[in-house]
């Protein structure tokens, strides 16, 4: 329980800070964010 | 026993280049090129007088150039008669608005005081930053394989004050402007340089804003066009042996064992090499030239996953005036925020709107030989432009942008242009695609963004076939000829290392 309620202040900070960063700086973010998943599979190219 | 040493597939600058330093390094090579000219992006074409540049339009960081000549026994300048081009742009802003950046850096900062005197010490101080980068980063970054992380730690541990520098590699193009700089005039008129690497301020890497000032250090056009270049290059191989064979299409790898062994023709010949070096785009190069046996389930997914890297359309316009114009290279710029927001609502969306931000080059300003007398060239390199138009083909839309585009440019830049065009000719990316067999017109390969570099773009040293190696756009260290370059460098020197 203490746990689920440590992860839920974190999501929060971070939806609160997110909700600060300017536009652009969203969409660098957003960018790399949907990038992400392919990081490992394109360590092996 | 093989037919040659190396065969390198395609004659752009990196397959040139890394021809020639392995023709030097006594090795016979052969060169096949599947159009009828060399160079790829950075090619010169002739047409009834006019010898018109098909993509790039001058070389920034001619030093990275000169290197790959001085492996060679000779230089950039004793192989490519260049002009020197200054100043390196004039910044033609939305409301008219205009701002020269003369290669002077102590000119430059008059400049920016006349339009913007808050921004002075700003400017010095993003100088001083990008001075700073740069002397890290040309120290070991352009010429070192960036494979695994093992290689990024020892780059960084041979030039340790890159680290230094680390944050610019996490924050974005417009980040790093917005830090030293407030006037939104100056900003936008430092804009368009993000999309030399392919993607719009908010999102290109910050360590790419060196590029507007990186520029000051000199910039180059090669007389009778770009195409001199990649000449050069040929020049230097052909010396030592090197074969170039043009018109010759490859339409598959041969591998045995995990092995590069030979490549076929469309012709259907077959030619053999103990080493394969492949300056075509890596994406396609994998998922289309190679047998997917060859290769593991985690590289194959991670070849689809690769995004292409945006296209440029590009008008052609020879005309029997002096446009009125000051400088080798104008920037049409919009906003910063207004370049951003036409990536996503517009060409991310498939469309392409006739109001036009991008570059006029003016390359019979510098070398009038390339036009009949009296008669001039420029270049247009408009916004990126979507492979896909929604709703519509590039076939079918190709007159009706050209003209309204002409139309737009007149009105806006050119007054007069449609009196005195003899000539305008449009390459949309799907001509692109087919030109140059650029997938989707694809003008730096891959995408150039943080999940893109170094060991998440394709290696120098294929991982998945032994005896294979990439140069060029797709490959460390990315899209640009000093780059592309830097990555025939680092192929030679694996190859060196690698296969005695």
């Amino acid at each position: 329980m203490k746990a689920v309620r440590i992860i839920a202040v974190i999501a929060g900070c971070l939806v609160i800070l997110y909700a600060t960063l300017t536009k652009s700086r969203k969409q660098f973010i957003k960018n790399l964010l949907s990038q992400a998943p392919y990081l490992i599979p394109r360590y092996f190219t | 026993m093989s037919d040659y040493d190396v065969i390198v597939i395609g004659a752009g600058i990196g397959g040139l280049c890394a021809g020639a330093l392995l023709a030097h390094q006594g090795r016979k090579v052969l060169v096949l090129e599947q159009a009828e000219r060399v160079g790829g992006c950075c090619s010169t074409y002739e047409l009834n007088g006019y010898r018109i540049d098909i993509g790039a339009s001058i070389i920034e960081f001619p030093q990275v150039i000169n290197w790959a000549f001085e492996r060679m026994g000779t230089t950039f300048r004793k192989e490519v008669d260049l002009i020197a081009v200054d100043p390196t742009f004039t910044a033609r802003l939305h409301d008219g608005t205009e701002i020269t950046f003369p290669i002077d850096l102590e000119k430059t900062k008059e400049e920016i005081r006349k339009l913007a005197p808050e921004d002075v010490r700003g400017w010095e101080a993003y100088a001083k930053e990008m001075d700073g980068f740069l002397k890290a980063a040309l120290d070991g970054f352009f010429v070192t394989p960036a494979r695994s992380l093992w290689d990024v730690c020892k780059l960084f541990a041979k030039t340790p004050s890159l680290l230094k520098y680390g944050s610019l590699f996490f924050g974005s193009y417009e980040g790093v402007l917005r830090k030293h700089l407030k006037n939104e005039k100056l900003l936008e008129a430092l804009s368009f340089h993000s999309f030399y690497c392919g993607l719009p301020p908010a999102i290109l890497p910050g360590h790419f804003s060196m590029i507007p000032y990186a520029e000051h250090a000199g910039i180059y056009y090669a007389r009778g066009g770009m195409i001199g270049i990649p000449l050069g290059f040929q020049k230097c191989g052909q010396r030592k042996g090197m074969e170039v064979r043009l018109n010759a299409t490859v339409e598959k790898v041969l591998v045995e064992n995990r092995t590069a062994k030979a490549v076929k023709l469309s012709d259907g010949t077959v030619i053999s090499a103990k080493v394969i070096v492949s300056d075509i785009n890596s994406k396609t190069f994998y998922t289309e030239m190679i047998d997917q046996n060859n290769l593991s389930w985690l590289a194959r997914a991670g070849y689809k996953s690769y995004r292409y890297s945006m296209a440029t359309p590009m008008i052609y316009l020879c005309l029997d005036y002096a446009p009125p114009l000051k400088d080798h290279h104008t920037l049409m710029t919009v906003p910063m925020q207004q370049m951003n927001d036409y990536w996503f609502d517009q060409y991310e969306k498939g469309r392409f709107p006739a109001e036009q931000f991008g570059i006029l080059s003016w390359t019979t300003r510098s070398d009038p030989s390339l036009a009949p007398a009296g008669h001039h060239i420029i270049a247009v390199t408009l916004a990126p432009g979507p492979y896909r138009l929604v709703g519509t083909t590039w076939d079918k839309e190709k007159e009706t942008i050209k003209q309204n585009v002409i139309k737009y440019l007149e009105s806006k830049y050119l007054p007069g242009l449609r009196d005195h065009i003899v000539h305008a000719d449009f390459s949309t990316p799907v001509d692109f695609e087919r030109r140059l067999r650029s997938p989707e017109g694809a003008i730096y390969a891959l995408r150039q963004d943080l999940t893109n570099a170094m060991m998440f773009r394709p290696s120098a040293k294929s991982k998945q076939i032994k005896r294979l190696y990439l140069v060029g756009a797709s490959t460390h260290p990315g899209g640009g000829v000093p780059t592309v370059t830097a990555s025939a460098m680092i192929a030679s020197d694996l190859i060196a290392q690698y296969e005695s």
